[in-house]
């Protein structure tokens, strides 16, 4: 008993003098570890394990869920953005694809009717913006169907190549509405080489006749550049926003971000479940933390679609825990 | 525009510098700045507060009496935390030591934390002595560490409970907040018992001089007051230093026992 005292007087001077966050080491010796247990509960720090007779325990306070969640901006709380791979298979083969989306790339549509379902759900559960990716969506024939179930929940966004807006698809395209709806449209370069070295042949072109189609029916329109480490330039990067001026895109509609070294990509930005800021993302095949990975069993999260309350939730609280275990590795690791 | 106000704190554990920074960082969005300063000891902190280098100080109550003995009254409690307004003292035994009163304590030995700490010091030594227990009376085995932190780093009363426990003392006086920390006497009812327990007083709070003007003085309360609790980052950092749930305006009549006790014990006002 006087042991166990003792243990109890030991570990409020070993972990009450440590910096909240902290793992400290106590030795325990031979008292109850359930009586650990109670005490670091009670105290609200964590016991991480006991082993040969030493307790580690994280100090607390350990800063709970929604602590963690406010440290990241509204616009980019996990949960707020819904990503949902409409197919899978596209028009083009872009050699950075993180998908792995080509004309030979099977279909896998999450289909009109999961769709009105995940959004309706999603927004009842704080998702305040939808994102349809593909593949290229356009390939899908009743994508206006799709897209007007969401905008009826939710601001929306379709990302496309913009190179299929003739015939069928133009008049599809016509009757999506303009109100809550943005197309992102990808063009990576001011000039044609770039893009089409990566995108194929004529692709610049028929993009930016796209932009200009999409502009005239009055649609909003965000332009997305997919740009490899160092083919960028600041001359580039100056002449490429020249473009976009020329066009009438606004400033806050221009994304430039790196490849990601994920699908076709061999070079490129390392992402992780643990580097990214989940953006939840849904395919025919499941729920994944983010669109970058959509196709990779690294970051998958459920094969469960719904209920997707239940997905949003598991992503908010596994971004969490990797957060505060960061922050411990952060604290922990020096080189000297 | 008025510079930031500066907050003194003393540096007593390393969560001192998360603690005030978060503090200042919710004072940045608020209507009057803040900065603080780390001292060693109270003992700089209040001369510092006196000679106007700091506007206000986080004291401890024995910080709050000397500055108030040393400026004539001419200072001020702002502000402190929910836990300030109970404080308490407990006596505590080895389980079935058969002490059941204060009085039980004549002839045994009294394990004391600090001498400058008021909960494991100075207030029991006032409540064995209203007990009727004179100076020959009770053997205090005084653990003087970490002396100019006031008992904050609560080592000496750690080290009291170890003599408690290596039955080199009877009995020890403790802080409630050390007592709960070891885990009172809940998670080992066999081993440690609590026999006394004191009124509640008044521990902590922020110390202004007269000359702090009015409105700077109720900008920073009324910004402290409403730190939120429901708020994740706020309370993060209101759990840090210690609070239950909220910042509260300061009970005075708290520290009546304080200044009793440092008048009937000859404590200086300055040292």
């Amino acid at each position: 008993m006087v042991g166990d005292a003792r243990t109890l007087v030991d570990l409020v001077a070993r972990v009450g003098a440590a910096a909240a966050g902290e793992r400290v080491p106590v030795q325990v010796g031979d008292s109850d570890p359930e009586l650990v247990g109670r005490w670091c509960e009670r105290a609200g720090h964590r016991l991480l394990r006991i082993d040969d007779g030493v307790a580690v325990i994280m100090r607390g306070p350990i800063p709970d869920d929604d602590a963690v969640l406010a440290e990241i901006p509204p616009e980019r709380q996990p949960g707020t953005r819904l990503w949902i791979y409409t197919n899978f298979d596209c028009n083009l083969a872009c050699d950075y694809c993180c998908a792995r989306s080509s004309p030979q790339a099977e279909r896998r549509a999450v289909g009109p009717e999961r769709i009105r379902r995940l959004v309706a759900e999603g927004a009842e559960h704080g998702v305040t913006e939808v994102y349809l990716t593909g593949g290229e969506p356009f390939l899908l024939l009743d994508l206006d169907e799709i897209v007007r179930d969401c905008v009826a929940r939710l601001p929306t966004t379709v990302l496309t190549n913009g190179m299929l807006f003739r015939g069928r698809r133009l008049r599809m395209l016509r009757a999506m509405p303009r109100d809550g709806l943005a197309l992102q449209i990808s063009l990576d370069s001011a000039t044609p080489d770039l893009h089409d070295l990566h995108r194929g042949a004529g692709s610049w072109q028929r993009a930016l006749d796209g932009i200009r189609t999409a502009r005239d029916e009055g649609f909003r329109v965000r332009v997305a550049a997919t740009v490899s480490p160092g083919a960028a330039g600041t001359d580039e990067t100056a002449a490429f926003h020249g473009l976009l001026d020329g066009l009438g895109i606004e400033r806050a509609d221009r994304v430039i971000r790196p490849v990601a070294q994920r699908g076709f990509a061999d070079d490129g930005v390392t992402l992780t479940v643990e580097s990214l800021v989940p953006e939840v993302t849904v395919t025919a095949d499941g729920v994944y933390w983010h669109p970058v990975a959509a196709d990779h069993a690294d970051q998958l999260v459920t094969r469960d679609l719904f209920p997707l309350a239940d997905a949003i939730d598991e992503v908010r609280r596994r971004f969490a825990d990797y957060r505060r275990e960061s922050e411990l590795a952060a604290q922990r690791f020096t080189c000297a | 525009m008025r510079q930031a106000v500066l907050v003194g704190a003393v540096a007593y554990t390393t969560n001192v510098v998360p603690i005030w920074e978060g503090i200042r960082d919710y004072f940045a969005d608020g209507p009057v700045e803040m900065d603080f300063v780390l001292f060693s000891n109270y003992g700089r902190q209040v001369d510092a507060l006196i000679d106007g280098t700091i506007d206000i100080a986080w004291n401890t109550n024995l910080a709050w009496v000397r500055t108030v003995l040393q400026t004539d009254g001419r200072c001020r409690a702002l502000a402190m935390r929910d836990i300030d307004r109970t404080f308490q003292t407990v006596f505590v035994s080895r389980a079935g030591a058969s002490l059941g009163d204060l009085a039980d304590l004549r002839g045994r030995r009294v394990a004391l934390g600090s001498r400058d700490s008021a909960q494991a010091a100075i207030l029991p030594v006032k409540y064995m002595r209203d007990a009727g227990l004179g100076t020959d009376d009770v053997e205090l085995i005084r653990i003087d560490t970490d002396l100019g932190k006031h008992g904050d780093t609560g080592r000496s009363e750690l080290d009291a409970v170890r003599a408690l426990l290596d039955e080199e003392a009877d009995a020890v006086a403790l802080g409630i907040n050390t007592w709960e920390a070891i885990g009172s006497d809940e998670l080992m009812p066999d081993a440690l018992t609590e026999f006394w327990r004191s009124p509640e007083y008044c521990h902590c709070n922020f110390t202004a001089l007269d000359s702090l003007p009015d409105d700077v003085g109720k900008l920073f309360v009324d910004h402290l007051l409403a730190m939120s609790w429901d708020d994740p980052k706020q309370r993060t950092v209101m759990e840090l230093e210690g609070l239950r749930r909220e910042w509260v305006l300061p009970e005075l009549d708290g520290y009546a026992s304080l200044f009793t006790a440092v008048e009937e014990q000859g404590i200086p006002a300055r040292w």
